[in-house]
C-alpha cells in the first residue's frame, strides 16, 4: 500500500494524466484480489478414478479380477441410481441409452466433464475461473459480478452459461443453458434445456477439490438431483495434455461399434 | 447399463468389445499410432496357418498412456510384445487392451513403477 501511495504521488508530481493514474490503481485493485484467490493449480482427477493403459478404469480391472477396488463415482451419470427422474425423464434417457452402443462421443460436456476420467485444471483470475480437460471440454466461469445475460441473448451450448462468485474459499457457480439432449458423451443425463446447475467447489483439509452439485428441472426431474464429487490432485501428469481427434477409428458394424482398420498414416 | 459396459475414460461404449473373454496374441509392432481419443497398436500376428494378420488393439487417450509413463516412442515398428486383450464381439482382428508384456514377461501396464 504505502508502495501504491508513493507510485501515485510520483504520478502525480510528474504530472501524469488523471487516466494513467485510474489505470494503475486498477491494476494494482486486481493484483491485491488475485493474491487471496486460491490456488488449485495442477491437474485433478475424480478420486479413485485412474485408467488404464487401455483406457479402462483401473478400478473396473480390479474387480474383474477379483480384487478389492474403491468404488468410482458415476453419479452425474444418466444412469446413476441417485436420479429422481420423473416419467419424462425416464422417457428420454432410455432413448438415450439404446443409441449408446453405436454412437462416438466428441467429448464430455458439461456436467458430465466434472465426472470423467479425464483430469482437469482450474484456471483462477479475478474475472473467472476456466476449468478445461484433455477433451477441450471449456468451461468459463464468469466472476465478474455481471451475472447471466439478458434470456434473449442466450442460446443452449453443450456447456451452458456459468457464472460464479467466491465465499471465501468457496467458488460458487450458477449455470444454466445446457444443451440437451447432450450430443456429448453418451452416459450424459438426459436433461432438459431448462435444467439449473448450482455447484459449490471447495478445497478440504486433506488437500482434496469437493464439488457440490445440485441441479433442478421441472420438464426431466422430481426434485433436486444433489451429488458430491472429489477429486485429487494427480502428480503424474506434468501439464494438461490435450490434442484434436484425429485418431479416432470408431465406426459402426450395424450392431455395435468397432475398430475401422485403416490405419492412421 | 453395466459399469463393465461404460468404463471410466472410453469415449465411445465399450459394449463392442467381449469383457468376458481375454485372449493374448504375440506379434510385431507395425505401427503404434499415438493419436486422440484413442491410440492405437497395429500387431503383426500370424494366424493358425502361419499367414500374417494385422490386428488393431486399443488403447486410451494419450493422456491416460502418458500418466503411466508411455511416450509417443515407447513402442516401435519391429519391437515384439504380447498384448492381453478383450476381443472385438464382431470376430474383426481387434480389442482393447489389457495389458502389454515384453518378451522377458515384463508387464508395461504401468512403466512409472
Amino acid at each position: 500500500m504505502i508502495a501504491r501511495a508513493f507510485f501515485s504521488a510520483t504520478l502525480l508530481a510528474l504530472g501524469a494524466s488523471s487516466a494513467a493514474l485510474a489505470q494503475e490503481t486498477g491494476r494494482d485493485a486486481r493484483v491485491e484480489t488475485f493474491a487471496v484467490l486460491p490456488d488449485w493449480e495442477g491437474q485433478w482427477l475424480l478420486e479413485n478414478n485412474t485408467s488404464s493403459i487401455g483406457g479402462i478404469s483401473d478400478s473396473i480391472l480390479a474387480q474383474r479380477a477379483g480384487e478389492a477396488a474403491p468404488p468410482v463415482s458415476r453419479d452425474l451419470f444418466g444412469f446413476a441410481p441417485n436420479v429422481p427422474w420423473n416419467e419424462e425423464g425416464r422417457k428420454r434417457n432410455a432413448e438415450a441409452r439404446a443409441k449408446s452402443p453405436g454412437r462416438k462421443a466428441e467429448g464430455w460436456g458439461f456436467p458430465l466433464m466434472m465426472n470423467s476420467a479425464a483430469p482437469i485444471q482450474f484456471v483462477i483470475a479475478p474475472e473467472a475461473v476456466v476449468i478445461v480437460n484433455a477433451y477441450r471440454d471449456l468451461r468459463i466461469i464468469r466472476t465478474d459480478g455481471k451475472g447471466h445475460p439478458p434470456v434473449d441473448d442466450l442460446w443452449p451450448t453443450t456447456w451452458g452459461d456459468s457464472v460464479g462468485n467466491w465465499e471465501g474459499g468457496v467458488l460458487v457457480v450458477d449455470t444454466i443453458m445446457v444443451r440437451n439432449p447432450n450430443a456429448y458423451f453418451h452416459g450424459a443425463p438426459a436433461l432438459s434445456d431448462e435444467a439449473h446447475y448450482a455447484e459449490r467447489i471447495w478445497m478440504d483439509e486433506e488437500g482434496g477439490l469437493v464439488a457440490e452439485i445440485t441441479i433442478t428441472d421441472p420438464v426431466t426431474l422430481t426434485g433436486p438431483w444433489k451429488s458430491v464429487l472429489r477429486y485429487v490432485r494427480d502428480e503424474s501428469y506434468d501439464r494438461l495434455l490435450y490434442d484434436s481427434y484425429d485418431g479416432d477409428r470408431t465406426g459402426f458394424d450395424g450392431e455395435y461399434n468397432t475398430i475401422e482398420p485403416e490405419a492412421v498414416e | 447399463m453395466s459399469v463393465t459396459a461404460m468404463p471410466a475414460a472410453a469415449h465411445h461404449s465399450m459394449a463392442m468389445f467381449d469383457a468376458s473373454k481375454e485372449i493374448t496374441i504375440t506379434g510385431s509392432v507395425k505401427q503404434f499410432q499415438w493419436t486422440n481419443p484413442h491410440s492405437y497398436i497395429q500387431l503383426t500376428v500370424a494366424d493358425a496357418n502361419g499367414r500374417p494378420v494385422e490386428w488393431s488393439l486399443e488403447l486410451g487417450a494419450p493422456m491416460y498412456l502418458y500418466s503411466k509413463g508411455w511416450r509417443p516412442k515407447t513402442l516401435k515398428a519391429g519391437d515384439r510384445i504380447s498384448v492381453r486383450i478383450n476381443p472385438l464381439r464382431n470376430g474383426q482382428p481387434g480389442g482393447a487392451v489389457i495389458d502389454v508384456t515384453t518378451p522377458d514377461g515384463k508387464s508395461m501396464a504401468n512403466l512409472r513403477q
